[in-house]
């Protein structure tokens, strides 16, 4: 995946926030717990010293030094630390061996590892040290020991916690991300369809009301505009075909009828001649319709499995004879079969085109070759005549365009670009190349385009 | 008797030309100007074959089509449309109908393909194995094709071209009923491909023949036959 692409980034930004979220909710229980458990210990202590510090008050260091005496060694003073040094630093009373090492004689208490009377190990305390008025020292604290296994403990916990967040984290990167794919899935099948020809698929309705419903929505109604004016487009295409041919149809008639009636040889002629002329415009009227409608699209709904070998050795076989008494060749060059969706008659009619322009203007052998693909196939007329220089080639493919006299003019000009519409029309292209000698020209079929990238879709 | 055709079409002057074509060619011809009359009469079954308009003021073409089959009348129909497209012509087959042409037509082509559906409607679907047209003989099953004596050697091309012929002895073929009866191949490429194809044709057929049996109408295509 792309590490600039959106869904590489939100998946990264619900990982890091799912990993930051659980590092911050241990790390702040882990502090609360231990700020908790100090200030227990604290208060503890402190109650066990405001205490004895009365007892001091009251009696003196005697009187303290017996106080402590009686609480040391209590049960109910396990955790307590009691320590009376005389104004030398000499131990008199409690349950530490000597002065623990670092503690200043300052307010606030401080963790350190000591060794009480009757235990093998220095253990963990919080203390605090009071200088006595009259000399001395009292060492009044509470030991933690049992607190620093806990923490010790928390803390392995909150390390493996840490590790499985990471594994959940990018289990929510992957389940959010794929619930937004899935969200568009539906959206972006619906716009590949109705590029495949498809005009009425829809977005299926939703009601979430959310962004994905509106995208939805949005692009249905986007979708019905581009039907309707489609739609306007080809009855206005209809509507100019039928106004056009009504009166070509009864030009057609009276020339019919004329036909029918004159015997005199130069009227014959001279109605042959209007006749053909009309013919010619009739096909070109036919012909800028076609192309108008397929470069639209129009048409799709009419593709047919078609076995494009037997197309090609259908148009060899018919255009043959007149080929070959222009004392040329025409040869076929396909696999035995090649099945593939397209429209027909559009295409008989482009690599028609592609024939007779090959008989009209060019010369030598005309060959007729397929190449094809599982998913399209490229069919190429190749001739031996002067070709096209490459400067005009793009030229040639454009409508109502005609190359210079010396290549015949190409008909009316609409020869190649209704190849290139047909082309258009089952997703592919037209390319013109040298085809040394002539020219050699490839319709490129992709009439299955749209499902092969929806299977490349798939795959990412 | 004369054969009875409807004509269902709604521009008047297309109507009057076609009618006008169809009386001289010996047709009894009845009009209907929309899609309602036209169904009415076309129930009538003594019709031989019905040329319908696509687009019709009120009921269409393909609805009295559609109605008509519905109706179990399964008098010959051709579909006449101004919509060349060939979804149209692809809808147009179908739906029912038995030919579609593109208008403008030929008033020529127009009757061939009358003539045609005609004589198919009358010919039954009897299997013959040998096509006949005066002393030229075709046989399908060894594919041997003789004139009197003469044995004639054909390209595959050309035995399908003369078989479509032979199938229609006496009648009109045109080029573009040739290229779609022979070749199922609906584009017509408007050179004179199909013309080149004939003429070798004739030449193995007829020439040095005293009768030559391959013929050129004028204006509208071929035909084979012992009449000159």
């Amino acid at each position: 995946m792309n590490s600039r692409s959106t869904t590489f980034r939100f998946a990264a930004l619900v990982f890091l926030l799912q990993i930051l979220t659980a590092t911050a909710l241990l790390l702040g229980v882990g502090a609360v717990l231990r700020s908790q458990a100090r200030a227990d210990a604290v208060d503890l202590a402190e109650t066990v010293r405001t205490d004895l510090l009365a007892t001091y008050a009251d009696g003196g260091f005697a009187a303290l030094t017996h106080a402590i005496q009686a609480r040391t060694g209590s049960p109910s003073e396990r955790t307590t630390v009691l320590f009376l040094a005389d104004d030398a630093g000499r131990a008199v009373a409690g349950s530490l061996l000597q002065v623990p090492l670092g503690v200043p004689s300052a307010r606030g208490y401080f963790q350190v590892k000591a060794l009480r009377h009757g235990q093998r190990e220095p253990e963990a305390m919080l203390v605090r040290a009071t200088p006595l008025a009259k000399g001395g020292m009292l060492v009044t604290g509470t030991v933690v020991e049992n607190q620093r296994h806990i923490f010790a403990l928390l803390e392995r916990a909150t390390l493996a916690a840490l590790a499985l967040s990471i594994v959940f984290a990018g289990f929510a990167a992957f389940a959010s991300t794929r619930l937004i794919l899935n969200r568009l899935r539906d959206t972006i099948t619906t716009l590949g369809r109705v590029r495949a020809g498809e005009l009425s698929r829809r977005v299926p309705r939703d009601e979430t009301g959310d962004a994905f419903a509106r995208l939805g929505h949005e692009v249905n109604q986007a979708l019905d505009r581009v039907e309707a004016l489609n739609a306007e487009l080809k009855l206005a295409t209809d509507g100019l075909a039928h106004d056009f041919k009504s009166p070509l149809t009864r030009l057609r008639s009276a020339l019919d009828r004329i036909v029918r009636t004159v015997d005199s040889p130069q009227a014959l002629e001279a109605v042959d001649q209007a006749l053909a002329e009309s013919e010619r415009l009739i096909a070109m009227i036919e012909t800028a319709l076609s192309i108008t409608r397929a470069e639209a699209g129009i048409g799709r709904e009419s593709f047919v499995p078609t076995d494009l070998s037997e197309m090609l050795a259908t148009i060899v076989e018919i255009y043959a004879p007149l080929v070959e008494d222009g004392g040329r060749r025409i040869d076929l060059e396909a696999p035995a079969t090649c099945i593939l969706p397209v429209h027909r008659q559009l295409l008989e009619q482009a690599l028609g085109n592609l024939v007779d322009n090959a008989i009209k203007y060019a010369a030598g052998t005309i060959t007729l070759s397929l190449d094809c693909q599982p998913t399209g196939a490229s069919v190429t007329v190749r001739d031996e005549g002067m070709g096209i220089p490459e400067d005009q080639r793009a030229q040639a493919l454009r409508r109502f365009t005609r190359l210079d006299e010396a290549r015949g003019g190409w008909g009316a000009g609409l020869g190649l670009s209704l190849v290139q519409a047909v082309a258009h029309l089952h997703g592919g292209t037209v390319d013109l190349r040298d085809g040394a000698p002539g020219l050699a020209v490839t319709i490129h079929l992709d009439p299955l385009i749209d499902d092969r990238s929806q299977a490349v879709e798939t795959q990412r | 008797m004369a054969q009875k055709i409807l004509l269902v079409e709604d521009d008047a002057t297309t109507a009057t030309f076609i009618a006008g074509g169809l009386r001289e060619e010996g047709f009894v011809v009845d009009h209907a100007e929309n899609g309602r009359d036209g169904l009415f009469l076309s129930t009538d079954g003594s019709y031989a074959c019905i040329v319908l308009d696509r687009m019709l003021p009120g009921l269409d073409g393909m609805a009295v089509l559609a109605a008509l089959r519905g109706a179990g009348v399964a008098t010959p129909v051709i579909i006449l449309s101004a919509l060349g497209a060939a979804e149209d012509r692809i809808m147009g087959l179908t739906s029912g109908s038995d030919d579609y042409l593109v208008k403008p037509f030929a008033f020529a082509e127009l009757l061939a393909r009358i003539r045609l559906l005609i004589g198919r409607a009358g010919a039954g679907t009897a299997q013959q194995t040998v096509l006949r047209c005066g002393d030229l003989e075709m046989d399908l099953l060894s594919r041997r094709v003789k004139r009197g004596e003469r044995t004639i050697e054909l390209q595959p091309r050309e035995f399908r071209l003369l078989e479509f012929l032979l199938r229609h002895v006496d009648q009109v073929v045109t080029r573009t009923m040739l290229l779609e009866g022979v070749w199922d191949y609906h584009f017509d490429p408007g050179t004179n491909v199909i013309d080149v194809h004939l003429s070798r044709l004739r030449k193995k057929i007829d020439e040095g023949e005293p009768r030559p049996l391959l013929h050129t109408v004028r204006g509208a295509g071929y035909r084979i036959g012992t009449e000159p």
